[in-house]
């Protein structure tokens, strides 16, 4: 293997110095979506939650070791720093290496498992095939049993990537820009259809290795923690009507378990690239993800949260209060009584409060005090409900009001933090005796010494 | 009102449980206090935490309410609040007399005492799923894992459980500083709690084994360059990684 001799001088730390740094980039760093208990021999478990290990100076997880295989790329993608004509260190690591690196790590607890992508190295098959080199001698030679996300590359050989199905947890073909326009113009060597062929391969293998599962339950897990892929935003025009259904007929079309956002972070020189004084768009990114969530747990659609004529998020509003003020013909929303979807509907209510919601109203009628005990962000839900035919303070139902309030700094501030307001200053704030009373104070007041 | 005292552990507040059941008190009428809180015009009766006791509880609330809210408890039970037990006992006895069905005991959160109890459990859970993560081993000389951990809530006895699944070929001690409390694991063995001898000196130095120092620069190393400059925000990051872990974690020495 001529190719790995080329970097042999490098010591272990200067590799995963280069490769880390280049790996930085992918956003998906999640360990979720697959239980498994230990099997009392090989190192390693799974927990469907996921677990965070530590978290970088940026604020983002650090999960998994992320890294690449090779930054030695024969790829030429105008946003990428690891294209080929960037003059940049380049490494490649053997899969001994990685392999090492994955089990010291993961016994020190340091990481929750491997994932693990790769610059293009000659070709994709050839790429795609010491990925699945390393994985296997991972999960076989060292008996790895802990969580791997490995990337499948787009043009690589069907077969490796169905074989490499059945080692891993998850696989992710990264869409990398939302239309097929942008990625022609930004990444000329890849085409989207390309990049969904392998998506729907390994939709088609969950499927069928579902129906496997049925009737052997023991039969080995294809992609046990499904499939997610990314999107780069801000590097080329798309409104976010236009990224939101992608990402939506990405759920719907091709069962991804995930779709990552990732700000556009310029890198590279380039005059097909945005100049962006303001650094990589961030705030857009988060409306994404948010967004995001309202379209996998709370049974939105694209299409009622945006449209052509509306076709970015706005600034100050989450998306949910946005589609809320928008909608006020279908509030104040009765706590006591309304069915889990419309209350699911409420900004400021979550999945969580929700359902504690329906569960709490079986044994008695809900006040506002219990909303809070329960979880619900009064400050921002306090427009939207009502408990028992009331709401918490005479309120307009109107638009520009209920905008002004929300978008106000000081009034966020007043409900906020000591949860009251417009109420009268009195000598007898008896506020001030909700606080139940220590066992210490109850000691001293036995005692005289209160 | 009569006040049940017992010792700060599961097994002592489930026998006062027991107790309290068995003598036929009324829950509204009755405390059960782990620090010897003082009221007027009370009576107090001492137990003594029994195995025996102990185990009848443990199933009787297993089967009434279910693994999960079963779990709940202890967690709840396993913080440092002072009132603790009685939350407890309170969510305990109205599960039992409304005769809740599994699953469903904690869904009364207007409650102040299902409440009380109920945020325990979340914290605790919430700590115990932080530590998951952020618990970081030292290899020493002998080949053995070593962990220190400082939690607010009695976390050991959960977190065995999580790392005798995941590491079970390995010999590793996890070390509670706070309450002085070793979690120890042999290799292919079942784990169990030694409790620090008061008497004993602070254990010496230990040895770092030869390739641990290097494995340590390479996840800071790692650490370091994972973090993308154009996006930096520390605060986020304190968030997400309090403090009080970051002190036990080898890539913020």
């Amino acid at each position: 293997m001529e190719y790995l001799s080329a970097g042999q001088e490098r010591t272990l730390m200067d590799k995963l110095a280069i490769l880390a740094d280049a790996a930085k980039y992918d956003v998906a760093c999640t360990s979720s979506g697959v239980d498994r208990k230990g099997n009392g021999v090989s190192m390693g478990n799974c927990v469907a939650s996921g677990i965070c290990h530590s978290f970088s100076s940026d604020g983002r997880c650090i999960s998994l070791l992320k890294i690449l295989l090779t930054n030695e790329c024969i790829y030429d993608c105008k946003y990428c720093r690891n294209r080929c004509t960037n003059d940049i260190p380049r490494a490649t690591f053997t899969p001994a290496e990685i392999c090492t690196l994955t089990m010291e790590f993961y016994r020190r607890n340091y990481i929750e498992g491997l994932f693990l992508s790769s610059g293009i190295l000659q070709s994709p098959t050839l790429t795609m095939e010491l990925l699945y080199r390393t994985i296997w001698l991972l999960r076989n030679r060292c008996r790895f049993n802990g969580y791997i996300h490995v990337k499948a590359i787009p043009g690589a050989d069907e077969e490796l990537i169905r074989r490499l199905g059945y080692l891993v947890d998850r696989m992710s073909v990264n869409l990398e820009l939302p239309t097929a326009e942008g990625l022609r113009t930004l990444a000329p060597n890849k085409h989207r259809k390309n990049i969904l062929a392998p998506m729907r391969l390994i939709q088609n293998g969950i499927h069928a290795n579902q129906n496997e599962l049925a009737v052997y339950r023991s039969a080995p897990r294809f992609v046990g923690g499904g499939q997610s892929t990314q999107m780069i935003i801000g590097a080329t025009q798309e409104s976010d009507y236009q990224i939101l259904n992608v990402a939506q007929s990405l759920y719907e079309k091709f069962e991804l378990k995930r779709v990552f956002y990732s700000a556009f972070v310029k890198v590279n020189e380039d005059k097909s690239l945005p100049a962006l004084p303001g650094g990589p768009p961030l705030l857009r990114e988060h409306r994404l993800y948010q967004a995001d969530w309202l379209l996998r747990f709370y049974g939105f659609r694209a299409e009622e949260l945006l449209d052509e004529k509306r076709p970015f998020f706005n600034v100050m509003l989450d998306p949910k209060e946005d589609w809320a003020v928008r909608h006020l013909e279908q509030f104040p929303v009765e706590i006591n009584r309304a069915p889990y979807e419309n209350l699911l509907r409420v900004p400021g209510i979550g999945v969580k409060s929700a359902q504690r919601i329906i569960a709490a109203r079986r044994k008695a009628k809900l006040s506002f005090t219990d909303l809070r005990k329960i979880g619900v962000v009064l400050k921002r839900a306090v427009y939207f409900i009502t408990c028992c035919g009331k709401t918490m303070y005479p309120l307009k139902m109107d638009e520009d009001y209920i905008v002004r309030n929300l978008t106000d700094t000081k009034d966020r501030i007043r409900f906020g933090s000591d949860g009251m307001s417009y109420r009268q200053m009195s000598l007898f704030d008896d506020e001030m005796f909700m606080r139940p009373v220590k066992a210490q104070e109850r000691l001293q007041t036995a005692w005289g010494q209160l | 009102m009569t006040v049940y005292q017992c010792e700060d552990s599961l097994e002592g507040i489930f026998t006062a449980i027991y107790n309290a059941y068995q003598d036929g008190r009324s829950p509204e009428d009755t405390r059960i206090t782990v620090n010897g809180e003082l009221f007027l015009f009370a009576r107090y009766v001492t137990v003594d935490a029994e195995g025996e006791k102990t185990l009848k509880v443990m199933n009787t609330l297993k089967v009434r309410f279910g693994e999960d809210d079963y779990l709940r408890l202890c967690l709840a039970l396993s913080s440092s609040h002072e009132e603790k037990a009685q939350a407890v006992y309170q969510t305990v006895a109205l599960g039992l007399g409304e005769k809740c069905s599994r699953g469903h005991l904690f869904d009364d959160l207007g409650n102040q005492w299902i409440h009380l109890a109920f945020t325990l459990a979340r914290a605790a859970q919430n700590e115990n799923h932080h530590l998951r993560g952020f618990l970081r081993f030292r290899e020493l000389k002998s080949g053995l894992l070593f962990a220190v951990m400082g939690p607010q809530n009695n976390l050991l006895t959960f977190l065995m459980p999580h790392f005798s699944d995941r590491l079970p070929g390995e010999n590793f001690i996890i070390y509670d500083e706070i309450r002085g409390l070793f979690g120890v694991h042999p290799a292919g063995g079942q784990w169990y709690v030694v409790r620090k001898d008061e008497a004993a000196k602070k254990p010496e130095h230990r040895e770092l084994s030869a390739r641990e120092d290097e494995y340590q620069e390479l996840f800071r190393c790692f650490c370091h360059k994972l973090a993308v400059k154009e996006r930096e925000n520390k605060k986020l990051q304190q968030n997400m990684l309090p403090l009080r872990f970051q002190e036990y974690m080898i890539e913020f020495e």
